[in-house]
């Protein structure tokens, strides 16, 4: 029955995705040039793009953790806040990045960021920093202040979403013996809400895996993400081997973040069925 | 604060929580506004280069240029937005059964299923496109709304079933169960229980999803074109050599739909299915 | 619930209703477009309109991919995808020229040029051969592309005019002069090229060939100074970000696209006063082709609106009047449908006489693609 109720889905994603995407791994595995199967693409891609592998981990690691630390407060202050008017607020004004277009919030950043930018101009008109001090973020630092922006509303709705449908009488009742709200999000909202907060991080992070128009428009120079290798080889040498070993090795990234989450989940599982 | 509490906040006199509060809201919006100002910006300046903060001649001859009838960019805008609710339509259709299936941890192999929806997010769809294209030529989807609807299915299919199952997991066993005691079918469990306390969080999934489907234009060109045109597809390979105004109108016409349907969905919520929650 | 569900049915049927319709009677002419928004434009408000008016009950819709080498690989794999279908659905295809040569080479495109009247006009190296790929017959350029230094006039006085003086311009001025290395567009690609022309010692064999696989063991003196010179440079996030940083005064001189930068002070995203200078031994530039896909739907039809696009008269009111383009085709036919001032104008900048000197070809294919390589490599880790 399960398995019925699964299958449309699964024929989709069968079908429309993971055929054409096997092709596409074959060449990953296959060397162009003798016709022969190996890990000579692998190989080159390590030789080439090291760096990047280590400084997209990087990038990814610190855009989804400031994410998830972001998401967590505006959510817990949705929750937990007292003074329903900064409760209103925010809640109307942490959406707005949703809708800006990845490739769009790229083409914004790169203005806003730049040594020149709105941001230093800004600053540099309030007195706050001296045209000296004015630095160029196009680097890591660009990446994930557009990664953050861009995927904060996404986990922050999702993770408010889960909190606001909690059951609060346990809530009230920590808050009624004397905890802190700090206390009461830590302890009492986030374990409740574990599973959310993993879900949209998740989501978060293979989708700032997979987007080339960000890496592309804010950084300068290398290293670079690999989204931006892989198009390099597709669109200069024709390589899809080595494009494809970065999006096989890509992938491996997400799989390893997905599987950390599920073998949580299934432990929980054994633990209840073990009661 | 009715109750005694020890907490540092409470000792601190009531002004200083309210100036903490407003300074970190008032960053919060500078740091979400201030990007959003620069595309504003960016949709009425006419000339606006160094040494100058500021655009030095305003005006609307962008907007001129987007709209112009040649251009079509209201018919891509329709056809934008028609796909996007049909995405969203089937994507429901397809992941509620599957997210319902999922939520269940007892499922063999459920690890592996949610990661194979994961997939199609977790690949640069750049060297998969190719071969997506292959396939749908293949079977004359090519050029039809529904190969591109697909297509943009297939990319939000892992927010959908992902968040679906997420949200049929938290609903309370207890309340079903209850349901099912007074006899009702496991069809109408799920009908009036199930669904109704998982449905925000399928709303989430259907915003997320419409959101996916409006901005997708890469998977569009592949399956779509020369027959279905959307907007970002016309418009946004503009912002990828630098044209700001180009872009930034784009974003604020596709802004426009975006919001409407999360309205929609949010009004539909609390009519309906929000009374339902926790009855 | 009830009321929700209601909702639903009815918003899907009017949706299936309106996704059924919009039949269209007329033929349309489909052509995609790589190369930067300009260029659609050019299709959609001057040539389409021209050839609709010529050709009654003909539509030209036109879509554009994108600038550099990825956009036109979209237009390679969105051929290679119906590649076994009898029929195509694109009809004329503007690739660039490296990967017109992998159309050619892999059978993607049509031999049509000596079917149609301006077929003779097609006089320049570039349309006989792309990175060093026999196109001889498959291709009409449509205009010449030329990468040159931008500078600000008002931050450097007398801007260098080789890559010699250039270095020690940049020793000088450290930070002041940008590019967009390799993997972020075309124009620092170029500006690679260029110093590989200046410093390998084998300039003219990248350019015309033959190929040598033992060539590139020669260059690694060149790469170890490009790699002290990247020292002193600002790296700008793509041909954009060039024009982007050189608009907000971070840098004050940088390689660019010429057809890219008159566009963007046309936009006014450029100070008016930036101007242009060729370095010597050279920059590479190319052109953009019109194709014909092997299998299109109209081929008759792109055949008549090539010959339209590669006249004397639209190349000399379209791509020089309008654009400020260096033609596609014989520059002798194109002058003498101009007034002298618009031709002139072609130069305000750049010379004739450094065009002729300074305007070179891209490295034929395999040895560009070992220079690029080389360059991530030796300079790019």
């Amino acid at each position: 029955m399960p398995i019925a109720l699964l299958s449309p889905a699964l024929l989709m994603v069968g079908l429309l995705f993971v055929y054409p995407l096997l092709f596409s791994l074959a060449y990953a595995f296959r060397n162009e040039a003798t016709g022969a199967w190996g890990l000579v693409n692998f190989e080159k891609a390590f030789e080439l793009y090291s760096n990047d592998i280590l400084y997209t981990v990087f990038i990814l690691v610190l855009a989804t953790v400031l994410t998830g630390l972001f998401a967590v407060a505006i959510g817990g202050y949705l929750t937990l806040g007292e003074n329903r008017r900064t409760v209103a607020i925010l809640r109307w004004l942490y959406r707005w990045p949703l809708f800006i277009p990845m490739v769009v919030a790229g083409q914004l950043m790169r203005t806003f960021l730049a040594k020149n930018g709105m941001l230093n101009n800004g600053l540099m008109s309030l007195g706050l920093i001296e045209p000296i001090n004015a630095v160029s973020m196009l680097d890591w630092r660009g990446v994930v202040i557009t990664f953050v922006w861009k995927q904060l509303p996404f986990a922050a709705l999702l993770i408010s979403g889960a909190m606001a449908s909690m059951d609060r009488s346990m809530i009230e009742s920590a808050r009624n013996l004397g905890a802190s709200r700090f206390h009461a999000l830590v302890e009492i909202v986030i374990p409740q809400v574990k599973a959310s907060i993993a879900v949209s991080l998740i989501l978060s992070f293979v989708t700032m895996l997979s987007a080339l128009s960000v890496p592309m428009m804010v950084i300068a120079g290398s290293p670079t993400m690999i989204t931006v290798d892989m198009a390099w080889r597709v669109n200069s040498y024709s390589d899809y081997g080595v494009a494809n070993a970065l999006g096989f090795i890509s992938c491996a990234m997400s799989g390893v973040v997905a599987w950390f989450y599920l073998r949580q989940s299934v432990r929980e599982q054994s633990r209840i069925v073990a009661k | 604060m009715n109750a005694p509490t020890i907490s540092l906040a409470s000792r601190m006199p009531k002004w200083v929580g309210a100036l903490v509060r407003g300074l970190l809201i008032v960053l919060l919006a500078v740091a979400i506004f201030g990007p959003l100002l620069n595309m504003l910006i960016w949709t009425v300046a006419e000339a606006w280069y160094f040494p100058n903060k500021l655009p030095l001649r305003w005006g609307f001859q962008f907007w001129g240029r987007v709209f112009r009838p040649e251009a079509g960019a209201m018919t891509a805008l329709w056809t934008s937005v028609l796909i996007a609710m049909m995405t969203v339509v089937f994507s429901l259709l397809v992941s509620i059964p599957a997210g319902y299936a999922l939520s269940r941890r007892t499922l063999p192999l459920r690890s592996v299923f949610l990661l194979v929806f994961l997939l199609p997010q977790a690949f640069p769809a750049i060297a998969v496109h190719m071969n997506i294209a292959r396939i749908f030529y293949g079977i004359g989807l090519n050029g039809t709304i529904w190969g591109v609807m697909l297509v943009h299915a297939i990319q939000g299919l892992v927010f959908s079933v992902w968040i679906a199952s997420a949200s049929f997991a938290a609903v309370n066993q207890e309340q079903v169960e209850a349901a099912r005691n007074l006899g009702a079918s496991p069809w109408r469990a799920f009908m009036n229980v199930s669904l109704p306390l998982a449905a925000p969080g399928l709303m989430a999934s259907a915003i997320f999803v419409f959101l996916i489907s409006l901005d997708e234009f890469s998977g569009t060109f592949f399956v779509g074109v020369p027959d279905v045109r959307t907007l970002p597809l016309t418009m946004l390979n503009a912002a990828l050599e630098g044209n700001y105004q180009i872009a930034s109108i784009t974003a604020l016409l596709l802004l426009v739909p975006s919001i409407a349907f999360m309205l929609f969905v949010e009004k539909f919520l609390k009519a309906d299915v929000l009374a339902k929650v926790g009855t | 619930m009830k009321k929700t569900y209601r909702m639903l049915t009815l918003s899907l049927g009017v949706l299936l209703s309106v996704a059924s319709t919009g039949a269209r009677s007329q033929v349309t002419l489909n052509v995609i477009s790589g190369g930067s928004q300009n260029m659609v434009d050019y299709v959609t408000d001057y040539l389409g309109p021209l050839f609709e008016k010529q050709n009654p009950g003909v539509k030209v819709a036109v879509v554009g991919v994108g600038p550099d080498d990825a956009g036109s690989q979209k237009i390679l794999e969105k051929l290679q995808a119906q590649k076994a279908q009898p029929q195509w659905d694109v009809d004329v295809i503007v690739p660039n020229q490296q990967k017109t040569g992998e159309m050619a080479q892999a059978g993607l495109l049509m031999k049509y040029r000596d079917s149609i009247a301006t077929g003779k006009y097609a006089v320049s190296q570039s349309s006989k051969l792309a990175l060093g790929v026999n196109v001889d017959g498959y291709v009409m350029p449509m205009f010449e592309s030329q990468t040159a230094m931008a500078y600000n006039p008002d931050l450097v006085k007398s801007p260098p005019s080789s890559y010699d003086e250039l270095r020690v311009w940049t020793a000088k001025n450290p930070k002041q002069f940008g590019y967009n290395g390799l993997k972020n567009g075309m124009s620092g690609v170029a500006f690679v090229v260029g110093w590989m022309y200046a410093y390998s010692g084998n300039a003219a064999a990248l350019q015309q060939g033959p190929y040598d696989a033992a060539t590139k063991a020669g260059w690694s003196k060149a790469y170890a100074d490009l790699k002290a010179f990247n020292q002193g440079v600002t790296f700008t996030p793509g041909n954009a970000g060039t024009l982007d940083m050189l608009n907000r005064g971070e840098i004050a001189m940088g390689p660019v696209w010429v057809d890219m930068f008159y566009t963007w002070k046309a936009d006014g995203r450029l100070s008016p006063n930036l101007k242009l200078k060729l370095l010597s031994p050279g920059m590479p530039g190319q052109p953009y082709y019109y194709a014909i896909p092997a299998k299109a739907k109209n081929a008759e039809l792109a055949k008549k609106f090539i010959a339209l696009a590669t006249s004397p008269q639209v190349q000399a009111d379209g791509i020089v009047k309008r654009f400020n383009w260096y033609p596609g085709i014989d520059p002798n036919a194109v002058k003498s449908s101009l007034d002298p001032k618009a031709w002139a104008n072609l130069f305000t900048d750049i010379s004739p006489a450094d065009l002729a000197k300074n305007a070179k070809p891209f490295p034929i294919a395999p040895f560009f693609t070992e220079l690029r390589e080389g360059y991530e490599k030796q300079v790019g880790n």
